[in-house]
């Protein structure tokens, strides 16, 4: 039986590689598979609250500078932060956020963009995010306007359980409702290749009802483990970031836009030594083999370019309609200021 | 922009103002961007978001603020543009308009995505219509019935901080490379004691008829440092802002800093470098001396400093002559009653608005209102009360009151605490439950403190001079912050099992009556073996 | 003597309670009012009324137009005269309970009488003594006065009084045979709390009892009369509001809703406050209909020769279980109880049993055998 699944595998493997020897008419670096997305995502959640929780929230922004930093713009970054660690009144250093003792990197930094804050990160705006059924008037901002050539990473952090991930501190989502979420996303080609990064307790039972294909999943630590935080910051008695984010950005800082890190290395970040508890990596779904894929296709983003060195025609100039002139002159408005308190209602005695 | 220096306070508190002293005031000239209405398509400084968001919901006029901490009417003065405690946003629309409420909505997400805040939270459930105390600013064209095209609403709950400054910054035109916003770093002006980020957008006329309007979009900031987090009662951009500025915005037709240098007659205090003008108003009973800095796009490096003298006693503070407090009452988790204290402390009586309004779960009862103790008082003029709907709208009650020379006016309401549904609690239910400040539109006699722009006004020289009879405020009183009742969360089952024993404890014996009667069975000497089969074998059979 | 005495006592006790300081406390106590009955919610609405503000349009008054009025009426005449009036309106209750309670002993005797023939020999001396009867009135009467329960929803000047009265009008005048003035109180108290319309029922049979002739015939007519009220008593309150109906959604709406989940004496407040939001309609109506509906037909089919019984039943029930409860509606069904005073001794199923047990006699035997009662 493991024989024919072995071989079965083996030839999927080598039409793939057929199929990607084919078409390949860029140039890619040596020893790297071509991805097919055209556009990458981010969707970034904190889901605890309360001042304890503070090293979730430097979790996750150390996360967003990384990617932010690695090309992916704002507006195809969602932000999910529960609760306000930067301008919390217990916070003595307003507006910052660091997740290093020595202060170095302010991870707030000057042009943050939280999409979601406070009590709009729940269960239900998340899976809502995720599945693209949010409310008609919802902004732009707290859409996932992603389509079937995005590479969406997402990554979660807060308290978790086996088989659950608490919001808030008071709702929590199953590891099976995530699965179903990410199938509906599958189903209406809301994606091309998921990379799930989760960093909380029991974090591996997240993953581990995925169903959908073309999905990369790690997690902090397995089932029955702890993930453990990094450091205290004495200054302000909280500890202030975990273990797992803390190697996983020391990673990132090395990576640059043009670097040729993989996949592979970056599943291989924090070793048990390091992390105290194990990482676990999910590739079953994964099509690709990690070790050729770089880590630009999820962490980075794509800006596709089209060479011409043909003068392009532009057919049609669309004509200033002035019919609109007229139409507004024949209606001629009086305003006026008006008083700005009402002494009209006054009882004059 | 005005930069000034407060009177230090007796309190040590330490007022400034990304213009000045403390008066918060508009950027003005940064951004006052007029536009013809016609080619309302077009944006050449205005950002193109907020005017497409003016044409899309037919928005007349606009008004957002966040804000964080609490002015102190009191010990402050007024603001040029007082703010209420969290987010707050109100706006007319066009009488076109049909569904306002819809609109509304529509507006507040649409609002919540561009300043990153969570404005779509305020709902019919939190939205009053305020009748007396809110006019419109701008010219308008409905006249008679302005309020109900009016929509207000306040989130006291609403964190402002960062992700809030940073799109604030990207609607001016140099966003935050050139003029004054260059100045606003986030972690200083986040370490003050109150500020305040805001929006006003309003139509102006465009000629003496006003049969064209323009569209006028203000920014301010308004910030008010400590000096204990300062260290030092000497002040300088350096350390207010952590750099000097760095000349203006080469789009500005003009950036103007003006600084209050009133109290420099009194409490000695010196400026460097030396200002290019020093120009003094007399408005409405109050004079002002103001140092005025025009900046440059091509000014070297500035760093406006202010050095106390040496002899410098703290001076008494003399209150504005309208102030007001506000505060809950009770114990318990029955009943409670809100408070607001107003202030006359002018020679003459002033009229004002009050417009207080509490939310759904905290229904207020009209029967209960007292001003000064009693249930009839002379100073009401007018009064307007919506009451209330559980989970639709908030109860508002508006009052015109006309209060005494020199005196202190105190409005008393009761209100119950209301339970909520388990779910409807927010994560952190114990943390209280904010209610949102009560809005006081004065008619003040005086410019006494006061610095707020004549209604024409456009840019912050406009006060200069500008004595009118009246001087109409908005002002914003504390919010207070209440600790509901809450259920035990981790219960549900067992409260639903318990409920349900009841319900049962009553079917099972009222069943048993209905559909059962009473028959003799035999008991007696214990059956043998043999029977007791032959009883199964019949019961089988029935 | 003694009974005017007691209505004297029981009067002053009232009376002096709701002048003594405890007075605001005992009407706020959550277990005396609730958002339907309160005194507070009262003087609201009367005071918004008086302003010219629909006291319907929000949430702070869920009585029925008609008290509105009346009570606007009164408190803009003779404010003073308000302790007076619950406490004179409380001995009213008392007094035609009493009443009720005579004329059920009256007919309880004459059936007795009637049925003598059909009663096993041995089960004779369980028969109801003249005396044993005689008591129960003078029991209903001091239950009613002197129980703590409906001391304190007098003084705790709820519309529950006025509730409790038409209720008790209705009961006597429906032993007596009085139709219309039955119809009309039931009318009165079903407009104002919505439960009571259970009651319709052994007021039909209890009128058609008193009132020979044709039994069918009766009970149209009682329905018939009821439902004209009722509906004469809904088009009059929507006059009252100006023709709006609003006010509907604002009473019976409050009342099946439950919007209000402040703690009461009743199981609603509890059970929604933990519900989940979907599931929260369900057991709306499943409360509802428990509360309603649920009980009437079954109980009727079996007390249908005993209508007292069946609406002291169906009285304990929807106080019980009505969305808004006070001890009020509680103190109300206890004063009922005394009425089978003669069946305590009989417990649970005291009735069947005693029924069963004067007709079959008291010794349990089978064939010869010694048996048990049992349910089948």
């Amino acid at each position: 039986m493991s024989k024919i699944c072995c071989l079965k595998l083996f030839i999927c493997y080598v039409f793939l590689n057929l199929i990607f020897v084919d078409t390949d008419a860029f140039d890619i670096p040596e020893g790297f598979e071509k991805s097919n997305h055209t556009n990458n995502w981010a969707v970034l959640v904190d889901t605890s609250r309360f001042w304890f929780n503070y090293r979730h929230v430097a979790n996750v922004l150390s996360i967003y500078r990384s990617v932010k930093r690695l090309g992916i713009p704002d507006s195809q970054i969602i932000l999910m932060i529960s609760d306000d660690m930067a301008c919390n009144p217990r916070n003595p250093r307003p507006a910052t956020i660091f997740n290093n003792a020595h202060e170095q990197i302010n991870v707030y930094g000057d042009d943050v963009e939280v999409d979601y804050r406070g009590y709009e990160v729940s269960v239900e705006n998340f899976v809502r995010l995720l599945t693209g059924r949010v409310p008609p008037d919802t902004p732009r901002s707290k859409r996932l306007l992603t389509d079937e050539g995005s590479n969406i990473l997402i990554y979660l952090t807060g308290h978790g359980g086996d088989g659950f991930l608490k919001f808030q501190d008071s709702e929590e989502i199953t590891s099976q409702e995530l699965a179903d979420a990410l199938e509906q996303m599958w189903q209406k080609r809301r994606y091309n290749e998921i990379f799930f990064i989760i960093d909380t307790c029991q974090a591996s039972s997240m993953y581990e009802k995925f169903y959908s294909p073309n999905i990369l999943a790690t997690a902090s630590s397995l089932v029955g483990e702890d993930s453990l935080s990094h450091h205290v910051d004495s200054a302000i008695g909280v500890y202030i970031i975990d273990r797992y984010t803390y190697y996983v950005l020391e990673f990132l800082e090395n990576v640059h836009p043009n670097s040729h890190k993989t996949m592979s290395e970056f599943l291989s970040v924090c070793p048990k030594h390091a992390c105290i508890s194990t990482v676990g990596v999910r590739q079953d779904l994964f099509k690709r083999d990690p070790r050729k894929v770089p880590i630009t296709d999820f962490f980075g983003s794509v800006r596709p370019i089209i060479i011409t060195t043909d003068p392009i025609d532009i057919i049609e100039i669309p004509k200033r309609n002035k019919n609109t002139e007229n139409k507004t002159t024949n209606v001629v408005q009086k305003r006026m200021y008006l008083p700005q308190f009402p002494v009209h209602l006054i009882p004059s005695s | 922009m005005i930069g000034g220096v407060p009177p230090p306070d007796p309190g040590g508190g330490y007022v400034s103002d990304q213009n000045s002293n403390n008066i918060p005031s508009p950027m003005d000239m940064d951004s006052t961007r007029p536009s013809r209405k016609r080619q309302i398509e077009h944006s050449h400084l205005a950002p193109r978001s907020l005017r497409e968001v003016m044409s899309r919901f037919q928005v007349e006029e606009l008004h957002l603020t966040l804000t964080e901490g609490q002015w102190r009417h009191k010990q402050w003065g007024y603001p040029v543009l007082d703010a209420a405690p969290g987010a707050e946003l109100y706006a007319w629309f066009s009488p076109e308009v049909t569904n306002i409420d819809n609109q509304w909505k529509k507006l507040t997400s649409t609002l919540a995505g561009l300043f990153c805040a969570s404005l779509n939270f305020i709902e019919n459930q939190n939205t009053i219509n305020p009748q007396m105390s809110l006019w419109p600013s701008g010219a308008t064209e409905h006249l008679s019935n302005s309020s109900s095209y009016l929509r207000y609403a306040s989130l006291p709950r609403e964190i402002v901080c960062t992700e809030n400054l940073t799109p604030w910054k990207k609607l001016l035109p140099c966003e935050s490379s050139h003029g004054f916003s260059s100045l606003l770093n986030s972690r200083l002006i986040h370490n003050t004691n109150y500020h305040s980020v805001g929006v006003h957008v309003r139509k102006i006329c465009a000629n003496t008829a006003c049969t064209e309007t323009f569209i006028e979009i203000k920014q301010t900031v308004a910030l008010v440092y400590d000096f204990k987090i300062l260290n030092s009662i000497n002040w300088s951009f350096k350390l207010l802002f952590g750099q000097g500025l760095l000349g203006g915005c080469p789009l500005a037709s003009s950036s103007k800093i003006y600084i209050d240098i009133t109290s420099n007659s009194t409490t000695h205090f010196k400026l460097t470098p030396p200002p290019n003008k020093i120009v003094e108003s007399h408005r409405g009973g109050s004079e002002v001396t103001l140092a005025i800095y025009e900046i440059k796009p091509d000014t070297a490096m500035l760093n406006i400093a202010a050095k106390q003298g040496t002899n410098n006693r703290v001076i008494l503070n003399i209150p504005p002559p309208l102030y007001f407090n506000r505060y809950v009452l009770g114990y318990g988790k029955e009943f409670g009653g809100i408070v607001t204290e107003i202030v006359n402390n002018y020679w003459a009586p002033i009229d004002i608005v009050l417009s207080e309004n509490a939310p759904w779960w905290l229904p207020i009862q009209l029967s209960t209102l007292r001003i000064n103790g009693k249930a009839k008082s002379k100073l009401v003029m007018g009064q307007y009360y919506s009451p209330g709907r559980s989970r639709q709208k908030p109860y508002h009650l508006e009052l015109l009151l006309r209060l005494p020379p020199k005196s202190t006016t105190t409005v008393t309401i009761d209100f119950e605490f209301v339970f909520l549904k388990w779910q409807e609690y927010p994560p952190d239910a114990n943390h209280g439950f904010y209610i949102g400040s009560a809005l006081i539109t004065a008619n003040l006699p005086t410019a006494k403190n006061f610095t707020g722009l004549p209604i024409e006004g456009v840019t912050f020289d406009s006060i200069f001079n500008a004595s009118k009879p009246w001087y109409p405020a908005v002002f914003r009183t504390n919010g207070a912050m209440v600790s509901l009742p809450t259920p035990d969360f981790s219960m549900p089952y067992n409260v639903i099992c318990l409920a349900c024993t009841v319900v049962a404890l009553a079917f099972g014996p009222l069943h048993n009556i209905c559909t059962k009667e009473l028959v003799l069975k035999a008991t007696g000497a214990p059956l043998g073996l043999r029977q007791k089969l032959i009883n199964l074998f019949k019961k089988k059979q029935d | 003597m003694a009974v005017i005495l007691k209505y004297i006592i029981a009067g002053l006790v009232r009376f002096w309670l709701i002048h003594t300081d405890y007075w605001q406390t005992i009407s706020n106590r959550v277990e005396i009012a609730t958002p339907l009955n309160s005194w507070k919610r009262l003087i609201e609405g009367v005071y918004l009324y008086d302003n010219s503000i629909n006291p319907y349009e929000g949430d702070s008054f869920h009585e029925s137009p008609i008290l509105l009025i009346f009570f606007h009426f009164i408190l803009k005449q003779a404010p003073y005269i308000m302790p007076m009036f619950f406490t004179i309106v409380d001995l009213l209750t008392a007094y035609f309970l009493y009443k009720t309670s005579k004329e059920f002993v009256g007919l309880l005797e004459k059936n007795q009488e009637k049925n003598k023939d059909d009663i096993a020999n041995e089960s004779k001396s369980m028969l109801l003594q003249g005396s044993q009867l005689s008591e129960v009135p003078e029991y209903v009467l001091s239950v009613f006065l002197f129980n703590p329960y409906t001391i304190l929803n007098c003084v705790g000047m709820t519309t529950t009084v006025i509730q409790n009265l038409f209720l008790s009008v209705s009961l006597w005048s429906a032993v007596t045979g009085y139709q219309l003035i039955s119809c009309g109180c039931i009318a009165f108290a079903t407009h104002q709390a919505l439960y009571p319309i259970t009651l319709i029922v052994p007021i039909s049979i209890l009128l058609a009892d008193a009132n020979k002739g044709c039994n069918k015939c009766s009970y149209i007519r009682t329905l018939l009369v009821f439902v004209l009220c009722w509906g004469f008593l809904i088009y009059i309150s929507a006059y009252i509001m100006d023709g709006s109906y609003d006010y509907v959604y604002n009473t019976y709406g409050f009342i099946l809703n439950v919007p209000d989940l402040k703690p009461n004496i009743g199981l609603f407040w509890y059970f929604f406050t933990e519900m989940f939001e979907h599931f929260r309609l369900l057991f709306v109506c499943a409360f509802q209909i428990n509360a309603l509906v649920l009980y009437v037909v079954p109980l009727t089919l079996r007390f249908r020769n005993e209508p007292m019984l069946l609406a002291t039943v169906l009285i304990t029930l929807s106080a019980i279980f009505r969305s808004y409860p006070c001890i009020g509606d509680v103190g109300f069904y206890l004063a009922l109880l005394p009425m089978w005073k003669p069946l305590f001794s009989y417990l649970m199923f005291a009735y069947l049993k005693r029924e069963f047990t004067l007709k079959h006699g008291t010794a349990r035997l089978v064939d010869g055998k010694p048996a048990k009662l049992v349910l089948r």
